[in-house]
């Protein structure tokens, strides 16, 4: 699910990186010694000033610096009334939370504006195959985690709390409303020369250590000359702040997220407060342009018909926005309102089901069988909230810069960038620094030099492939639901293969759920996976033996064949 | 067929102003490792078995010292070295055949007064120039001049009056003429009641399979002609000769080892033998646990630790 990686690209601008003149420019100030420079003020990189702080050894003996654009006492003094969210939410998973309550992050989070996710609902857009996980999927080390599988949280409740801990232990020299305008290596007898990081403000930071934090058009990855492969998908993502009634007094509280792939890309609705929730949908992206432009509750309905209404007609009122958007045209609220009750008497949603869009507004009474099947009726959008934008995939080649790149290191989206379906981006990045603080905490302690390769290649080795398995499993994901290809839908939804797709969308989604017993919740996966292959062979039966040859093509060489086409 | 490559860098003309006075320096060796001394910052070249090495040899020397202080100081002073990044501070170490400086930089770094020496000239230019770019330790900067480096031999510094804390000389051993005197002149360094800490390989079929039939011959990973398999040294070898040796600036006889256990085992207040092992699936060393070495953890890379008595 589009839980978390959304988050502002980090503000570090960088006019040039190898500007010649700035050598003579910078050349009558002095230079500053730190052994960590970070460059980059978002979640990771004050995470990664924060877990370094946390240890008294590295605090007593490493000199850190953080480089931001950006102004960061903004983010310190950020605060909203209580009915009102920042469209920018992340899902902070079980084992990240662990690691911010160890370096001491957690406590400085306005619990009152998190979320815990107690359920998913996954389904297909097409065959609304559907798998429900609960965090009794997980396994259940204590009492308090297993009662949740993430915590939803705005990104800036997170970096507030990061500055607050930042401010409490001292220490961390925080350079912000501060650009960097070059890196260069410094020009040294015996090649042992060091990045030299020019700020905008005329100073020069010689780094041990060159931490790029700066996300996915990173200044310190173009230093180092490491490679990254990638691509745009054709899908830009829509965040918005939803409100909407509470549920009623016979349904749960409002803490179940919902994902529906469409083909179009998959839609997201993350909880935040019993009446307020976060959008996520990822969508083509003239029709992203679209629906920002349309009118508010236009959108609210949209966002209603994309999570009840069958593909076709959801593909139609698609067209509608589409064609309103490119003739100048408006379309109200009203509109689709009417549009989409039309539809679900055509399709034959009965009025008293929570499909239809119209009985589910009224939250009192009984409530339908399927009540907790989709998310509650969006009535309006807080404003301001509206924003897209566009999702890469992108693997830097290697996260340690070597030879002229050296003593640099990439973390976060410098490093990685994802796809948000699996709510997994924030997640990386926290893993990285979480991996990289025990590096050089294992450095220091062995009178290592933190900036050499040799110190810094465990935390190459534990977090690229780590990484790269969820950016691999939820890009797949992503190719195999864009899909309306017959024989993909009718085997991602009751296939054999299918299960373990979906059941990979479960792994990717709690891949880092449990803190640490990864094994057990493994098992209890399949084991529920099994319980889906029955089900799932059931399907099939009734849809008769015919089209049994699927099973053997696989999901895999379906996907591959996607990818040539 | 071995001893061909050690022959032909012995050729190598070498200044051998203290070939002559020091009994244990090698020519050939100090040919061969000056001809690779470039390439000893080079992190993935010659020397990245022992780079990586490195890190799990000062971590024990860190862990040994803390162990000895928590028994003869108490919890809390122990607790407080674990804590320091500097848990070296007030120490002097002197780093027999330091190379390049790996260690020696490193055990500058928690603090500790750092002398390396080594018999090349061109290893001390070096780790010099090495250490010098970096502010922690360049002697351009007072505040943090705790490593000195000389181009001089054990031999040599015997004829000056100091003694150190902690004398180191890792992977050397095995490169030296006459282990038995080089091992004597080490711990004549030592100071009452200080450490001696060693690094070698021992002479078994595993080890002539692993750090010269594989890693030189087979794997290229290290130099041709870096290992000579007879000069290898076995962990039995090393606690025999301190069960026997007593220093003769003494008039105490005590030796430095009084007992062992079954399997030839030190005591763990006098001396210890622990394996080191690589593992090429992940590039990391790994220090084996003491129970190990009796079980055949120390038959190729090993360190050996041995305290000298403040009585002798």
């Amino acid at each position: 699910m589009a839980f978390g990686a959304i988050r502002r690209s980090v503000s570090t601008r960088v006019l040039s990186y190898r500007q010649q003149s700035c050598g003579r420019a910078f050349s009558s100030k002095a230079i500053q010694d730190f052994d960590v420079v970070i460059v980059g003020g978002g979640p990771v990189g004050l995470a990664l000033a924060s877990g370094l702080g946390s240890y008294r050894l590295v605090r007593e003996s490493l000199k850190v610096a953080l480089v931001e654009a950006g102004d960061l006492s903004k983010t310190r003094d950020w605060a909203l009334p209580p009915d009102s969210y920042s469209n920018r939410v992340s899902s902070i998973t079980n084992s990240s939370r662990a690691f911010l309550e160890d370096i001491g992050v957690w406590e400085h989070v306005d619990q009152s504006r998190t979320c815990p996710v107690q359920e998913m609902q996954v389904w297909d857009g097409l065959s609304d195959a559907r798998i429900t996980f609960d965090a009794a999927d997980l396994p259940a080390s204590n009492a308090a985690e297993s009662s949740e599988m993430a915590r939803l949280t705005e990104n800036l409740n997170l970096q507030r709390a990061l500055l607050r801990h930042l401010g409490s232990i001292g220490g961390t020299e925080l350079l912000q409303k501060t650009r960097v305008e070059s890196i260069q290596r410094e020009d040294r007898d015996g090649g042992h020369g060091w990045p030299l990081v020019y700020l905008s403000d005329g100073t020069i930071l010689r780094a041990r250590l060159l931490v790029g934090a700066d996300g996915f058009n990173s200044p310190v990855r173009a230093y180092t000359g490491i490679p990254s492969y990638g691509w745009s998908y054709d899908v830009r993502a829509i965040v918005a702040t939803l409100y909407h009634p509470p549920r009623g007094a016979f349904q749960g509280p409002n803490r179940t997220a919902y994902q529906r792939f469409l083909p179009t890309g998959p839609i997201a609705f993350l909880p935040l407060s019993p009446t307020v929730s976060s959008l996520v949908w990822s969508t083509r992206p003239a029709l992203a342009e679209a629906l920002c432009h349309a009118e508010p509750a236009a959108l609210a309905h949209m966002i209603n018909a994309a999570f009840r209404l069958p593909e076709v007609s959801v593909r139609y009122l698609h067209k509608l926005i589409l064609d309103a958007h490119s003739t100048g045209a408006s379309i109200s609220g009203e509109d689709i309102c009417s549009e989409t009750a039309f539809r679900e008497k055509s399709h034959g949603i009965p009025g008293y089901s929570a499909y239809a869009s119209v009985s589910s507004m009224l939250s009192a009474g009984v409530p339908p069988n399927d009540a907790m099947a989709v998310p509650p009726i969006v009535t309006s959008i807080q404003p301001g909230t509206i924003a897209s934008f566009p999702l890469k995939f992108n693997h830097a080649e290697s996260y340690l810069g070597e030879g002229v790149g050296s003593r640099t290191v990439l973390v976060g989206d410098a490093a990685h960038t994802i796809h948000p379906l699996a709510g997994q981006g924030l997640n990386l990045g926290l893993g990285d620094v979480r991996s990289l603080v025990q590096c050089i905490v294992q450095s220091v302690v062995r009178g290592g030099d933190i900036g050499s390769f040799t110190s810094l290649r465990p935390y190459a080795a534990e977090r690229y492939f780590a990484n790269h398995k969820v950016m691999s499993a939820v890009d797949k994901l992503h190719k195999l639901y864009s899909s309306t290809w017959e024989p993909v839908v009718w085997a991602r939804s009751v296939g054999l293969e299918v299960i373990n797709e979906l059941d990979s969308v479960k792994a990717a989604l709690m891949m880092d759920a449990g803190a640490g017993d990864l094994e057990r919740s493994r098992w209890d996966l399949l084991a529920n996976g099994m319980k889906g292959v029955s089900d799932g062979l059931t399907t099939a039966k009734m849809l008769g033996q015919g089209i049994g040859g699927v099973f053997t093509i696989g999901i895999n060489e379906i996907t591959r064949r996607l990818g040539q086409h | 067929m071995f001893s061909t490559a050690v022959r032909r860098v012995s050729r190598l003309t070498q200044r051998t102003r203290f070939i002559q006075t020091d009994a244990t320096v090698n020519a050939a060796e100090i040919a061969h490792f000056s001809r690779l001394s470039s390439q000893w910052w080079d992190e993935n070249g010659e020397f990245a078995l022992l780079h990586r090495m490195n890190p799990v040899r000062v971590q024990y020397i860190r862990e040994k010292l803390i162990e000895i202080a928590r028994e003869e100081k108490g919890e809390d002073v122990a607790h407080e070295m674990e804590q320091r990044r500097d848990a070296f501070r007030g120490l002097s170490i002197l780093d027999v055949g330091c190379g390049g400086g790996l260690l020696s930089e490193s055990l500058a770094r928690l603090g500790a007064q750092t002398l390396g020496i080594d018999a090349s000239e061109s290893n001390i230019r070096i780790a010099s120039t090495h250490a010098d770019a970096d502010p922690l330790l360049s002697s351009s900067f007072p505040t943090s001049s705790s490593l000195h480096y000389r181009n001089t031999s054990a031999e040599q510094l015997l004829k000056e009056p100091e003694r150190f804390g902690v004398v180191c000389s890792m992977e050397v051993i095995e490169h030296v003429d006459n282990p038995a005197a080089f091992l004597a002149t080490c711990a004549e360094l030592v100071k009452p009641g200080g450490h001696l800490f060693l690094s070698t390989i021992a002479r078994t079929p595993l080890a002539f399979l692993l750090t010269i039939a594989a890693a030189e011959y087979m794997m290229r990973k290290v130099a041709i002609g870096t290992h000579t398999y007879h000069k290898f040294v076995n962990p039995s070898e090393l606690i025999s000769f301190f069960q026997s040796y007593s220093s003769p600036s003494t008039t105490s006889k005590q030796p430095w080892i009084t007992r062992t256990y079954g399997g030839g085992q030190p005591t763990r207040k006098e001396a210890e033998v622990r394996g080191l092992i690589y593992k090429p699936w992940s590039g990391d060393w790994e220090l084996m646990s003491r129970s190990a070495s009796q079980w055949g953890a120390a038959e190729c890379n090993y360190l050996f630790w041995v305290r000298k008595p403040f009585t002798s």
